[in-house]
């Protein structure tokens, strides 16, 4: 703690910038497991409220803020909700069955209104302090084109870490009250935990009320077995994002930058590489949270399901971002596609176009809906809506082009089932992943655009001198160490396709499971500690999903 | 459970749904299989399926479906 007693003696307020900033690995992290080893059971739940706030505010003191500001108002809306559903249930049982769906009309209205004030507040301050730039940036642009010369003052607001994930969070909640799915929480303190607790709050994964809010209210006692597979799920997130993402980012930073001087083939690389650290990144940093919750006991929903092994771009986000998928899903994609004039056009097209074109239409106006808010979500530019309607299509057309697939296979006797077809549908779809994260990654759409065209009008490999890579600071060893540890987690993850768990394998000796779990955490450990992109030459990368 | 089997039937012939029990949860019914079916059965029943009921719990076998159906039709 003398870091923390030295910069306030000082009169600095310590700062963290990640989970792997060194003095949160370091020193936060273990007092973090201590203090609530010793806590009693009954304290548990307002330790971890209080530890979850000072991450917050260590991290970003905005954030604290937008978080009150966020529980409160949402705590108050939940009571309101079940205020009028009270009503409605009194007004119903003291109503004539002819009348009852006049009354349960008027008290619907009366939550929606609820519910939109709730999408407002916290959608409206999405909106205004993530893209009022956008939207300025670009009516000064249509000013300049039609010749004007009184341009806007383009606003650049701090926009807090972690708000696009704790507010989708929040509004699953009241919406989930809205539904009946789960009861408002007459416990502020409980629903404050829920939003703000610390190993989920920055990047996710985005939990639903009935997942997570009872499991860390009843904060549970750690023990042996969940212990150690937390800490050997923090240490193998570390490696991701240490030894690989953060070992990559100046290089693939270098890449995108100066692109205009680099030929196609080091232009493709810079995005094999890219997709490479931003999934090692942001799964490593899940990894991390999801660790640091199984230590204490608690279990947050998975976020990654080993996406590169998808056979479609629509399986690849089944299993990419996976709770950002389930809250489009649940929250878009399922309202649009079954509103009352959804349903009337499905009926009325699957009578024409039969089975499968006849529901694709309501499909594709809910898809469109869901990718386009899915692109802004990530970011205020012309690439992340670009990335966006790129996913729309491939899945649109995916689900056009079914029909003819089978009729094809079925000519040709292929089956799907064969080991090479199905390793070639997953190879088309990497590919397809790797042109959609060039233009997420690109500055600027048609910067996205040049880089795309010359991997075609200019491919070689000419640019990639060892002068590329000294800029890059990145050396041969690097693509090795990188490359090694790849393999590994590869390994892993094919046989936890095979639903062969790494974990579940350690637990199976009778004597000496436990010697053997952590002699995997040592090994893991000092590799991580040997081949970490970190200390001199390393600048520390913060998440990367945490800007969005 | 006999119109709500031939619903499904017309949907997707090449399932069992006497006996399969994840047909959402075993990926057997796709998101655009699911669009048809809910406005399939609210035609046919008389009900309103609110998006709060479209959850694998409600569609992973018939017998949930037809479950769902009734509990709807008594509200």
């Amino acid at each position: 703690m003398h870091w923390l007693a030295y910069q306030l003696l000082h009169g600095e307020l310590p700062q963290l910038s990640s989970f792997t900033n060194f003095h949160f690995v370091v020193y936060a992290i273990p007092c973090f497991i201590l203090l609530y080893v010793l806590m009693p059971k009954k304290l548990k739940r307002y330790y971890l409220l209080i530890a979850s706030y000072a991450f917050c505010f260590l991290i970003n003191g905005a954030m604290v803020i937008y978080l009150l500001v966020s529980t409160v108002s949402m705590f108050g809306f939940g009571l309101l909700l079940d205020k009028l559903q009270t009503q409605m249930k009194d007004a119903l049982a003291v109503t004539e069955k002819e009348q009852r769906k006049a009354v349960k009309k008027k008290f619907v209205i009366k939550q929606r209104v609820v519910i939109l004030f709730a999408i407002l507040l916290h959608i409206g301050t999405l909106v205004v302090l993530k893209y009022t730039g956008f939207f300025v940036t670009n009516i000064n642009r249509a000013i300049t084109m039609s010749g004007g010369t009184n341009l806007l003052t383009v606003p650049h607001f701090l926009i807090p870490i972690g708000i696009s994930f704790f507010s989708l969070q929040a509004l699953s909640y009241i919406l989930d009250v809205y539904r009946g799915i789960t009861k408002a929480d007459r416990n502020i303190l409980r629903l404050a935990l829920f939003l703000a607790f610390f190993p989920q709050v920055i990047e996710g994964p985005i939990s639903r009320y009935n997942q997570t809010a009872d499991q860390l209210w009843n904060s549970p006692q750690v023990n042996t077995q969940s212990f150690t597979f937390g800490v050997q799920r923090i240490i193998f997130g570390m490696i991701k994002k240490i030894v690989i993402a953060d070992r990559l980012n100046s290089f693939v930073a270098l890449i995108f930058n100066d692109y205009a001087m680099l030929d196609g083939g080091t232009i493709a690389l810079g995005a094999i590489l890219y997709t490479i650290q931003l999934y090692m990144d942001f799964s490593g940093i899940m990894d991390i949270g999801l660790g640091i919750s199984e230590i204490v006991g608690i279990k947050l929903p998975e976020n990654f399901e080993r996406p590169f092994f998808s056979k479609t771009i629509s399986e690849f986000w089944k299993r990419w971002h996976i709770t950002l998928g389930t809250w489009f899903r649940d929250y878009i994609f399922y309202p649009v596609s079954t509103s009352t004039s959804m349903k009337k056009l499905t009926s009325s097209a699957r009578k024409k176009l039969g089975n499968h074109y006849g529901p694709l239409i309501a499909g594709s106006i809910a898809l469109f809906s869901v990718w386009i808010c899915n692109g802004l979500w990530h970011g205020a530019d012309w690439n992340f809506i670009f990335f966006g309607m790129y996913h729309f299509v491939l899945i649109l057309l995916g689900n056009i082009l079914v029909p003819l697939v089978r009729l094809v296979n079925k000519k040709l006797n292929i089956n799907p089932e064969n080991f090479f077809y199905k390793l070639m549908q997953i190879l088309r779809t990497c590919l397809l992943v790797v042109i959609g994260e060039l233009f997420f990654r690109a500055n600027g759409l048609m910067n996205g655009f040049h880089m795309f065209g010359r991997i075609f009008t200019d491919f070689s490999f000419s640019s990639l001198t060892s002068d590329l890579l000294v800029r890059g600071g990145i050396d041969y060893l690097d693509f090795i160490i990188a490359g090694i540890t790849l393999i590994g987690i590869f390994a892993v993850s094919v046989l936890n396709e095979k639903k062969i768990s790494v974990r579940e394998l350690q637990t199976k000796p009778v004597k000496g499971a436990l010697v053997l779990q952590w002699s995997v955490i040592f090994i893991l450990a000092i590799f991580l500690l040997v081949f970490g992109a970190y200390g001199v030459g390393y600048a520390e990368v913060y998440p990367m999903y945490a800007e969005f | 459970m006999d119109k709500l089997l031939e619903i499904l039937q017309d949907i997707n012939p090449d399932i069992d749904y006497t006996t399969c029990e994840d047909l959402i949860d075993g990926h057997r019914l796709e998101s655009l299989s699911i669009i048809s079916l809910i406005a399939e059965l609210e035609d046919a029943f008389d009900i309103t399926i609110p998006a709060a009921e479209i959850i694998p719990a409600n569609f992973n076998s018939a017998k949930a479906m037809m479950a769902m159906i009734e509990r709807l039709q008594e509200d």
